[in-house]
């Protein structure tokens, strides 16, 4: 919107700049002295001296950084535990103190300081937590990643759904399905392309359901999520335990797609095993989001997407068709959603299990909503619940003194952190969850 | 909007409350054809959350409960639960139909055992894997799986080439960290007898924190666990939990590495048959014989409130044959676990863990 303000103006300017060519309109700048940045800064300043230093253990953190299977081998890293957590606690002051001095002269904290002071506090409290233990960096990021595969695919779809002016609560229900659907087509067909279709085509059907109730019937698009997902939840434990657990050698044991290294990419020390040596389902990931990110703002499809979802009663003046839009949108966002389905059982357990979703759908819809409906933002929310989840999982294995129950809570914990602290108020997309009545 | 909102709400009830009903007619012929039978003694079973058919101890229970019922000429009566929330109603539909022995699998059911049994004195329970409750009417099932796990420990120990052997389990419940427990200090035994260092991931007996996937899903949160303790180098693995193994099984797959698998509960080698050239060896918890006996006796009208506890003396629970490993593991290895299992037995070697049976 300010985009095409400032060039009205520019043209306005340029238009009447043949009389007086000295009149160019300055705007003013209102500029804002904002303190959560240095406020967050300084909590985890504290909890860093407190934990890394004062509660600082005396032994060696080990940080092995390649897998067996790298062709570059990389040395492991022994950092000594608590000269390390001294050195980044500093560190972490001085960076706290720049925050506070950028505030004091109301400029904004920069976002490569966060990233910074963020990888600083995570180097810092990996090494406090694995003290006389070893971490391997790739494993670490490598389950991250994998955690957060089903999330970013449930996220786009969200996110598609939303922007069009449909809230898509049934994420979970379009993943169970589609998870379903593919370990029984592939099993059958022995062809786990043909069951990544298969689940496009679940996740697909689901959202038709949510689709019609919500854009024909005007139902309220949260009570069809939630049935949708009550509903494919007792339909596929029903299939399960009747039928698939009878003949789990015909109906699920699926083909499993096999990794696909990437030559050279692969090759890369740490980011490469995580990121380049994935299954199929992985890279598709990649595409789907680079599209979507630049085809929401940058296409036709996506101005009359995003129309339809801002305000309907203008999109319909001008000849969008609001109702098909949403409903092939809405569907769109069910086959993307599918295919994170078809990550559960295709990519990564091999047969499709009672409830194995767990809850990922609802993680999904609230990384949308942390993203701000953004899906780069979506992206990173749901790789950093993915992350957390795994770090989590890393340090109750290597021991740590935290009781497991606290550890669990910990990618929730961060997920909130991160939201109060550095995302704010979020406003959705203004026409989602209201039906569109024409006339 | 408002009132759409609403509308729309009431239609939702409106819709569960039918399926909730049509629910309650599907069971009701089962009743019948139960009264029908030969005896009028109606034995019932309630699920936790993982259902008969989680390779594990629900199915392990209802096949004994099964094979019980089949002797005695009756038709048991079983419902499944989805979440803990079926657990009170689930058992409350069972006592509507009239039953004469409620069985409820798992420990998260005893809350609401509690509250029935309580309500209901004339009919008899029977929970297992907890032995919380103490009243007339209810008989605890629960097993000292540790001396089992012990051994598997030991096992587990002898067989590792890395030094490392790992741990996960589903949730932080007693009747899972039992296992854990005895797998440790059963490492812990081996190490002491040959004087070796092999180390235990995912476990902390002494703090009681470790390793847990959250819950019995064999989802991607499972293999990302198993993978942790593959990262630590582990080659013998123990996932405690139901169904969680068989994500632990795809982890293995991916590291196409030489690691190998205990199971828990059933003899996995046979539950699980896709998989079962990676189990070493399973820890065995006969919930079926537990069922099986109080079923008999609750028939017999001999039933009492003391606990049946599985142990390695009276065979409820015990160490599944290595099957395809027999020819693996170290000679003698079986001759050693049998001086120990007999030292157990004794009481010679103390095997203890904070959530063994009272």
């Amino acid at each position: 919107m300010s985009v095409t303000t400032t060039n009205s103006n520019n043209a306005s300017s340029a238009a009447s700049g043949a009389n007086s060519p000295s009149q160019v309109i300055v705007r003013e700048k209102e500029a804002i002295r904002s303190w959560k940045a240095p406020i967050s800064f300084a909590v985890f300043a504290a909890l860093g001296v407190v934990l890394f230093w004062i509660l600082g253990r005396d032994a060696v953190s080990n940080f092995r950084l390649s897998t067996d299977t790298d062709v570059i081998q990389l040395a492991s890293v022994d950092l000594p535990t608590q000269l390390t957590g001294i050195v980044i606690s500093l560190a972490l002051i001085l960076i706290t103190a720049y925050s506070f001095w950028l505030s004091v002269v109301k400029r904004p904290t920069p976002i490569w300081v966060v990233t910074v002071y963020g990888v600083l506090f995570m180097v810092g409290f990996l090494t406090w937590a694995g003290a006389g233990e070893s971490i391997l960096v790739p494993g670490l990021l490598l389950g991250a990643v994998g955690l957060s595969i089903p999330l970013i695919f449930g996220a786009m779809g969200g996110i598609i759904s939303e922007r069009v002016g449909v809230v898509n609560i049934a994420i979970e229900g379009q993943l169970l399905a589609g998870a379903f659907v593919s370990a029984v087509v592939a099993s059958v067909t022995g062809n786990a392309y043909l069951g990544l279709i298969a689940a496009m085509a679940a996740g697909m059907l689901v959202s038709f359901v949510l689709a019609t109730f919500s854009i024909k019937y005007l139902v309220d698009q949260v009570i069809v999520g939630v049935v949708l997902n009550v509903l494919v939840l007792g339909l596929t434990s029903f299939f399960y335990s009747s039928i698939l657990t009878e003949n789990s050698s015909l109906l699920n044991s699926p083909p499993r797609f096999d990794r696909i290294e990437i030559p050279l990419l692969s090759q890369i020390p740490i980011v490469g095993p995580v990121l380049f040596r994935q299954t199929l389902i992985v890279y598709l990931m990649y595409i789907i989001v680079a599209v979507v990110a630049y085809a929401l703002v940058k296409t036709k499809w996506g101005l009359r997407l995003r129309s339809v979802g801002e305000h309907p009663q203008a999109a319909d003046t001008v000849g969008i068709n609001v109702y098909m839009t949403r409903f092939w949108n809405v569907s769109l966002a069910g086959a993307i959603a599918g295919i994170g389905g078809a990550y559960f059982t295709l990519g990564s357990v091999g047969s499709f299990q009672k409830d194995m979703t767990a809850g990922a759908g609802f993680i999904a819809l609230a990384a949308v909503i942390f993203g701000r409906w953004d899906p780069i933002r979506a992206l990173l929310a749901a790789l950093l619940f993915g992350f957390a989840t795994n770090l989590q999982s890393v340090l109750a294995i290597i021991g740590s003194p935290v009781p497991s129950e606290f550890m669990l809570m910990l990618p929730y914990v961060v997920t909130i952190i991160a939201v109060a602290g550095f995302v704010g108020k979020v406003r959705g997309p203004a026409a989602s969850g209201k039906p569109y009545i024409k006339g | 909007m408002s009132t759409i909102t609403r509308k729309a709400a009431f239609a939702g009830l409106a819709s569960l409350g039918a399926i909730a009903l049509l629910a309650g007619c599907a069971s009701a012929p089962a009743a019948n054809t139960a009264s029908a039978g030969a005896s009028n003694f109606i034995p019932c079973m309630v699920s936790d959350a993982g259902g008969f058919d989680d390779k594990s101890f629900n199915q392990s229970g209802f096949e004994g409960l099964k094979a019980a019922a089949a002797k005695l000429g009756v038709t048991p009566i079983t419902t499944q639960s989805a979440a803990e929330t079926d657990f009170a109603p689930n058992i409350q539909s069972l006592v509507d139909q009239g039953c004469n022995l409620i069985t409820t699998v798992g420990f998260l059911l005893a809350d609401a055992t509690k509250a029935s049994a309580l309500a209901n004195p004339t009919i008899n329970f029977a929970i297992i894997d907890d032995s919380s409750i103490v009243a007339p009417n209810v008989k605890p099932i629960v097993f000292d799986t540790a001396q089992a796990a012990f051994l598997a420990g030991y096992v587990a120990a002898s067989y590792s080439t890395t030094g490392v052997v790992g741990t996960f389990g589903g949730m932080q419940i007693p009747p899972v960290t039992i296992f854990m427990d005895g797998f440790v200090d059963g490492v812990a035994y081996y190490n002491a007898q040959k004087s070796a260092s092999v180390k235990v991931v995912g476990w902390d007996v002494a703090a009681q924190t470790g390793s847990f996937t959250g819950g019995f899903a064999a989802g991607v949160e499972a293999k990302t666990a198993a993978q942790g303790l593959i990262d630590q180098n582990a080659d013998v693995i123990f996932p405690v939990g139901g169904p969680i193994f068989l994500s632990a099984a795809e982890a293995i797959k991916d590291s196409a590495k030489p690691i190998v698998m205990i199971g828990v509960d059933a003899d996995a080698f046979l539950t699980a048959p896709d998989i079962s050239s990676l189990f070493l060896t399973s820890v065995l918890k006969q919930v079926g014989v537990g069922v099986s006996d109080v079923t008999n006796a609750a028939a017999a009208g001999t039933f009492d409130n003391t606990p049946f506890v599985g142990t390695l003396a009276n065979d409820g629970v015990g160490l599944a044959p290595f099957h395809d490993f027999s020819a693996k593991v170290k000679s003698g290895l079986q001759a050693e676990l049998d001086v120990i299992k007999a030292g157990i037995i004794a009481g010679t070697i103390p095997v203890v863990s904070p959530s063994s049976p009272k």
